[in-house]
């Protein structure tokens, strides 16, 4: 059975990998694909906050866990969020210099974000949350 | 247990680092103009007070003090501990570290012991408030990762390094009888192999993966390489403290050394190469150059071990180590980290849409022209003890690098302060 610090961290690598072919189609491919492979980005990193918001952040909380780092992560995702939106205006606009440049913030913000997760959140929640997590991983995958 | 963070209540104000980051490019250029009123060719010997003054202006006043600008801003985010008294702390340990890195280097070129003997204590003061504020904080700090363990070594060996570089000063200028020869030697050893490439390889363990998406650092190599070079680093101080060490040990230590900066800079190029990011990025190719210098040190080592009195090889390693493997990488950082810094700290205070992105703080173009630069200055510092002629261009290109430098950080701080001042009349 995958733990919870393997589930979550790769869902991180599985959006990085996307923001990787996203921002190489935005840089070197025709605007059609470069637009494909960012909602396609958009889509996995929703999903994987979703997972975190409306199911791993709430178990914790109700296991005891701390509210003050669980809140830092939510702000972060709602950072990232608004820079997904404007950078969702660039690839419309077929604005290959401005994306570039948020695609830049966005990989840095996203970084700082997941490395805050997996050394320091996800522990947490896996010493917490061992009699649950097969419960929330079945709710996880079928969303 | 305490969550890393960039928020407000760990990290420094935005002002701690750039003020730090700010004044390095100055020393740059204080490096090339007092390698140019030195007579001759300076980097044709290792004794020469320019090369000896140069070396400290470009060693403490351009690297130490950008890592030091770093390092509190990189400790709350990476082990989730801040430094103590973070208003007064950045000026008790900046104003003394400009002073004294001044005196001690206009010490050694004017030969006058009254500015050593004023510039050692300036610069204890500089070091001993930055490693006791540092070591508290990675005590207090219930991280637990190889980068803190590669940060506690690094801090470690600047420990030594500042004991040993006050030991010297002080000893040049009154005259003590002392072992200069050894003592220089493990006074730059622990410096360049400890205190640099230890806290560089520190900050690599999580930047490389970070910034390129690569696969992270293997295991067993984030565990042993800070462990066994600080070791290493011990028995070679032990070894030239001693009167009669045996040769074989000598040779143990310094190829043990010599082959884990081997695997690190080879492992960084790997994982560099197997990168998911695929765009160009000048700061990608500043970080290869380094890697690459830093094998470039390890092999010319290695090869010249059996004939350790060339000279002229001694000097090209320690550019190459200096300007090729500590500069190139402080270089591609900063055009990573500023930019970041600027605009995280202008988005947390103001209104998405009006916030310049990091391409937009410093322009990518810039970035690029710089890295030719600093290519020109490797390729001339590589010829610079052989040829006068380049040595004049080397001398120029560190010159040039400092204004670049200083005009691109001010440049974005101007973009920092005007974006700031919109936003506080919107």
């Amino acid at each position: 059975m995958v733990t919870i610090i393997e589930f979550m961290s790769a869902g991180h690598q599985a959006c990085d990998n996307q923001f990787a072919l996203a921002e190489q189609a935005a840089y070197a491919s025709g605007w059609r694909q470069a637009e494909a492979e960012f909602n396609a980005f958009r889509e996995d990193i929703s999903c994987h906050f979703h997972r975190e918001e409306d199911l791993l952040f709430p178990a914790l909380l109700t296991a005891g866990g701390p509210n003050g780092p669980v809140n830092v992560m939510k702000m972060e995702h709602a950072q990232m969020s608004s820079l997904l939106d404007k950078m969702a205006t660039l690839v419309a606009n077929k604005d290959a210099k401005g994306y570039s440049g948020l695609s830049e913030t966005l990989l840095i913000l996203m970084q700082q974000h997941n490395l805050k997760e997996e050394q320091i959140l996800y522990p947490i929640a896996e010493s917490l949350l061992a009699s649950d997590w097969d419960a929330l991983h079945s709710r996880m995958l079928a969303m | 247990m305490k969550l890393i963070s960039l928020s407000t209540e760990q990290a420094p104000a935005i002002s701690v680092p750039l003020r730090f980051f700010a004044v390095a490019p100055v020393f740059l250029l204080l490096t090339a103009a007092t390698l140019a009123i030195s007579p001759g060719n300076p980097f044709a010997h290792i004794h020469t007070p320019a090369l000896i003054a140069a070396t400290h202006l470009v060693t403490l006043g351009f690297i130490t003090m950008i890592m030091l600008g770093a390092l509190q801003q990189i400790l709350p985010v990476m082990i989730g501990s801040s430094l103590p008294a973070p208003r007064l702390l950045p000026w008790l340990i900046q104003i003394p570290l400009i002073a004294g890195t001044l005196l001690l280097a206009s010490g050694f070129m004017l030969g006058k012991p009254v500015l050593l003997n004023t510039a050692w204590p300036v610069l204890g003061l500089a070091f001993s408030v930055f490693i006791s504020a540092a070591l508290f904080s990675l005590i207090r700090s219930t991280a637990k990762n190889s980068s803190k363990t590669a940060i506690i070594l690094s801090i470690c060996a600047l420990t030594g390094t500042v004991t040993l570089g006050l030991l010297l000063t002080h000893g040049y200028s009154t005259g003590l009888s002392l072992n200069y020869t050894s003592l220089a030697t493990a006074h730059t050893s622990l410096a360049l192999g400890g205190w640099v490439m230890l806290l560089i390889a520190g900050v690599s363990y999580q930047v490389v993966p970070m910034f390129q998406l690569t696969p992270p650092y293997a295991k067993w190599l984030t565990l042993s390489f800070a462990p066994v070079i600080f070791v290493t680093l011990l028995i070679k101080l032990t070894l030239l403290m001693s009167d009669m060490p045996p040769r074989w040990a000598e040779l143990v230590t310094e190829n043990l050394f010599w082959l884990f900066a081997i695997l690190f800079s080879i492992t960084t190029l790997i994982l560099q190469h197997q990168r998911k990011r695929r765009i160009p990025d000048a700061t990608l190719t500043f970080f290869r150059i380094g890697m690459i210098s830093l094998l470039g040190v390890a092999l010319l080592s290695l090869a010249s071990q059996t004939d350790s009195h060339v000279e002229t090889v001694k000097i090209m390693v320690a550019l190459l180590f200096i300007l090729g493997f500590a500069m190139s990488l402080i270089l591609g950082m900063l055009y990573k980290i500023v930019p970041f810094l600027i605009w995280f700290h202008l988005f947390r205070g103001g209104s998405f849409h009006t916030v310049p992105n990091m391409k937009e703080i410093i322009p990518e173009p810039w970035i690029w022209r710089h890295l030719r630069l600093h290519v020109c200055t490797l390729l001339v510092a590589l010829l610079a003890p052989y040829w006068m002629v380049a040595a004049w261009l080397l001398m120029l290109s560190l010159l040039l690098q400092g204004i670049f430098l200083g005009y691109t950080l001010y440049s974005a701080i101007s973009i920092y302060r005007n974006t700031l001042y919109r936003l506080e009349q919107t």
